[in-house]
């Protein structure tokens, strides 16, 4: 059960061989809320004007995007980081695959929210490189997915003894957002996200 | 079913995540803690920003609260941040704020001799609005960032908690010096949060390790004297009831037997602490009152082994409130004034719940948890041992005397962003209804506070 971890020579996968789609639909930039700068949500309407709460920009243009996101589009963003180890892209090395990504809908009529789930293989055992593969995946689709999708990244089970410590950290809301304060940490993970679109 | 309704959104709103709101406790007040990091001061009359405190902190901030036990006639508030430090922050309320507070001018001059910060002028002729706060002391020793921070309701105490897995209390002498009292290092994760008990000595921490710890002073020293291990995940919050919190339930006559008993054991227990957690449960935790036994007459209590013994205590889970939340707890709040419970998340509902008296005919029936049924209102001696299996609870909490139900309910309380904090506050705009009447403070991930009306 336990897969050699011990991963000096990764299989790499040539990028033609990866999952895309056909056409590329443009993903709309967002400010997102691990942004090095101060984030800028759109500043709401005056809110002693309406009783409801005003809907904000970023759920109306995300209504039109409700079509696009499926699985794929999830691949399209993570696939192109960087490994931090290795010079090569998280899809080339089967870190992330198509079929570890998976959205579930709202759960309810009333709730706008939907949950991305994604797996990612590790390629080494060192706990701390996972953790930092984790948080750029993460941080990724944070920052490029609309605020309605809430993003659950796991390790794989089966691929690494520290999953559990991992999977808790990534979860964590409090300790990701303080890791995006942390200079260093921010570095690395930018380094990893410059490769992507 | 009783209705949350919208009622403000404080302006003008932060244009970063907005982690925790305080309400002050005197003044139409509320303190937001953001990611930007500063904290805003709305008021709570018009939902305007009233001040801003910033420049103290290098890095968000994560939590603040307001010391209760400041004299009239001065605000202390303490923030919390991820750059590992505490700050406390003083300002004076003049005439403003307070009904009839005097003025600065009874020879307070410490006060104005500011240290570094807070800008120039420390306005203290009176006139609201134009007094500064000023920053009093940095309060350095967590080794990461501090996650919450709470003062003491009855002793000059502070306490802070953070990723470092350590609880400091803190010991507020003169002159903004605050020295450590202890550092209390027994759990084995981030400490989420810490709450103080409302009427005794006793702090309350929940962790990342997903355990809750209680500490009381042993002798000289602070010690983990209780822990409740049970949840399933990280523990965001937990917070006490107030101290009278039995009469929430509603008058004390026309009790049956069993309720009085229940009552009674309240009374003993003191208040019950509520907490939080990323395993979506909510759960309620009671103290068992230690029955001390009696000394044969003329017999002196002796000192060191009682005093061990003394000073663990025990308590249990006495109930879980209806599981409606689907994605991590992050907060819950319980009215000191009406005892209802609210409760907000990563799934960005708001969920209310009232604590009532179970039917009598759930409890005559015995609720089919396999205790032994009550054949009508035989008081036997039998009846203490049923009444206790019944207030302990069973796995399903089945048997308790009281039960807790859901009575309103909101979706996208923030739009579709995570909800991370919510509190009940005293309500203070033109609109109140009636004397005692409270809103809902909710603080979003969208950078919003939002004012909630409660309408039976």
């Amino acid at each position: 059960m336990e897969a050699d971890k011990d991963n000096a020579n990764p299989t790499i996968i040539n990028p033609s061989d990866l999952p895309s789609r056909r056409r590329s639909a443009p993903t709309a930039k967002r400010a997102g809320l691990f942004d090095a700068l101060t984030p800028a949500y759109p500043s709401l309407v005056d809110a002693s004007s309406s009783p409801e709460p005003s809907p904000s920009e970023a759920s109306l243009s995300s209504d039109e995007e409700t079509e696009d996101i499926d699985e794929q589009e999830v691949y399209d963003l993570i696939s192109t980081i960087s490994d931090p180890e290795h010079p090569l892209s998280l899809g080339s090395l089967g870190v992330v695959k198509l079929e570890d990504i998976a959205i579930l809908p709202p759960t309810s009529p009333r709730s706008r929210i939907s949950t991305v789930t994604v797996l990612v293989t590790p390629t080494t055992s060192a706990c701390s490189l996972t953790t930092v593969i984790g948080l750029g995946v993460k941080v990724r689709l944070v920052n490029a997915l609309p605020p309605r999708f809430r993003i659950d990244v796991r390790i794989k089970p089966g691929t690494s003894g520290t999953a559990g410590e991992v999977n808790k950290q990534l979860g964590d809301k409090e300790r990701v957002a303080a890791a995006m304060e942390n200079k260093s940490l921010l570095n690395v993970v930018n380094n990893m996200l410059a490769t992507c679109e | 079913m009783s209705r949350l309704t919208h009622l403000a959104t404080c302006t003008p709103p932060c244009n970063t995540r907005t982690w925790l709101s305080a309400p002050h406790p005197y003044l139409p007040l509320l303190a937001t803690a953001c990611a930007d990091k500063s904290v805003r001061v709305y008021s709570l009359r018009d939902f305007r920003l009233e001040s801003t405190i910033s420049g103290g902190h290098k890095r968000s901030i994560r939590s603040c609260a307001w010391k209760s036990s400041a004299g009239k006639g001065e605000s202390v508030l303490g923030t919390g941040s991820f750059d590992a430090s505490a700050g406390i922050w003083r300002r004076w309320e003049g005439g403003g704020g307070g009904s009839g507070g005097k003025g600065g001018g009874e020879g307070e001059v410490d006060f104005t001799t500011g240290l570094a910060g807070g800008g120039g002028g420390d306005g203290v002729d009176g006139d609201d609005g134009e007094d500064e706060w000023r920053f009093a002391v940095i309060l350095d020793g967590h080794d990461s960032e501090i996650k919450s921070l709470a003062f003491a309701p009855s002793a000059p105490l502070l306490a802070t908690c953070s990723r470092d897995k350590s609880v400091w209390i803190w010991e507020e002498l003169e002159d903004d010096n605050f020295e450590t009292v202890a550092v209390l290092q027994e759990h084995e994760g981030d400490v989420k949060c810490v709450a103080w008990h409302p009427t005794e000595e006793v702090l309350a921490s929940g962790s990342y390790d997903d355990n809750v710890r209680l500490w009381r002073e042993d002798v000289d020293d602070w010690a983990c004297c209780a822990l409740l291990a049970g949840h399933e995940g990280t523990v965001w919050l937990g917070q006490f009831e107030d101290g009278n919190g039995i009469y929430a339930l509603g008058s004390q006559e026309a009790l049956g037997r069993e309720q009085r008993a229940y009552v009674d054991l309240r009374l003993k227990a003191g208040a019950r602490l509520m907490s939080c957690s990323d395993d979506m449960t909510i759960r309620v935790w009671r103290r068992v009152p230690r029955e001390k036994p009696e000394l044969p007459a003329g017999q002196v209590r002796t000192a060191s082994i009682w005093r061990n013994r003394d000073f663990e205590e025990e308590w249990v889970e006495e109930a879980r409130l209806p599981q409606v939340h689907e994605r991590p707890v992050y907060c819950v709040s319980w009215s000191r004034k009406t005892g209802r419970v609210a409760s907000t998340g990563s799934d960005g509902k708001i969920v209310v719940y009232e604590e009532r008296w179970r039917s009598a005919v759930d409890v005559k029936n015995g609720d089919g948890d396999g205790d032994v049924s009550m054949a009508g209102d035989n008081a036997g001696p039998d009846m203490e041992d049923i009444t206790a299996k019944k207030l302990h609870g069973s796995d399903g909490h089945k048997g308790g005397v009281t039960e807790w139900t859901v009575v309103a309910e909101i979706d996208n309380a923030h739009d579709v962003f995570e909800v991370n904090h919510v509190i009940w506050a005293p309500r203070a705009d033109k609109g109140k209804r009636f004397e005692g009447e409270e809103v809902l403070v909710s603080t979003g991930d969208d950078g919003e506070v939002k004012i909630w009306t409660f309408d039976t």
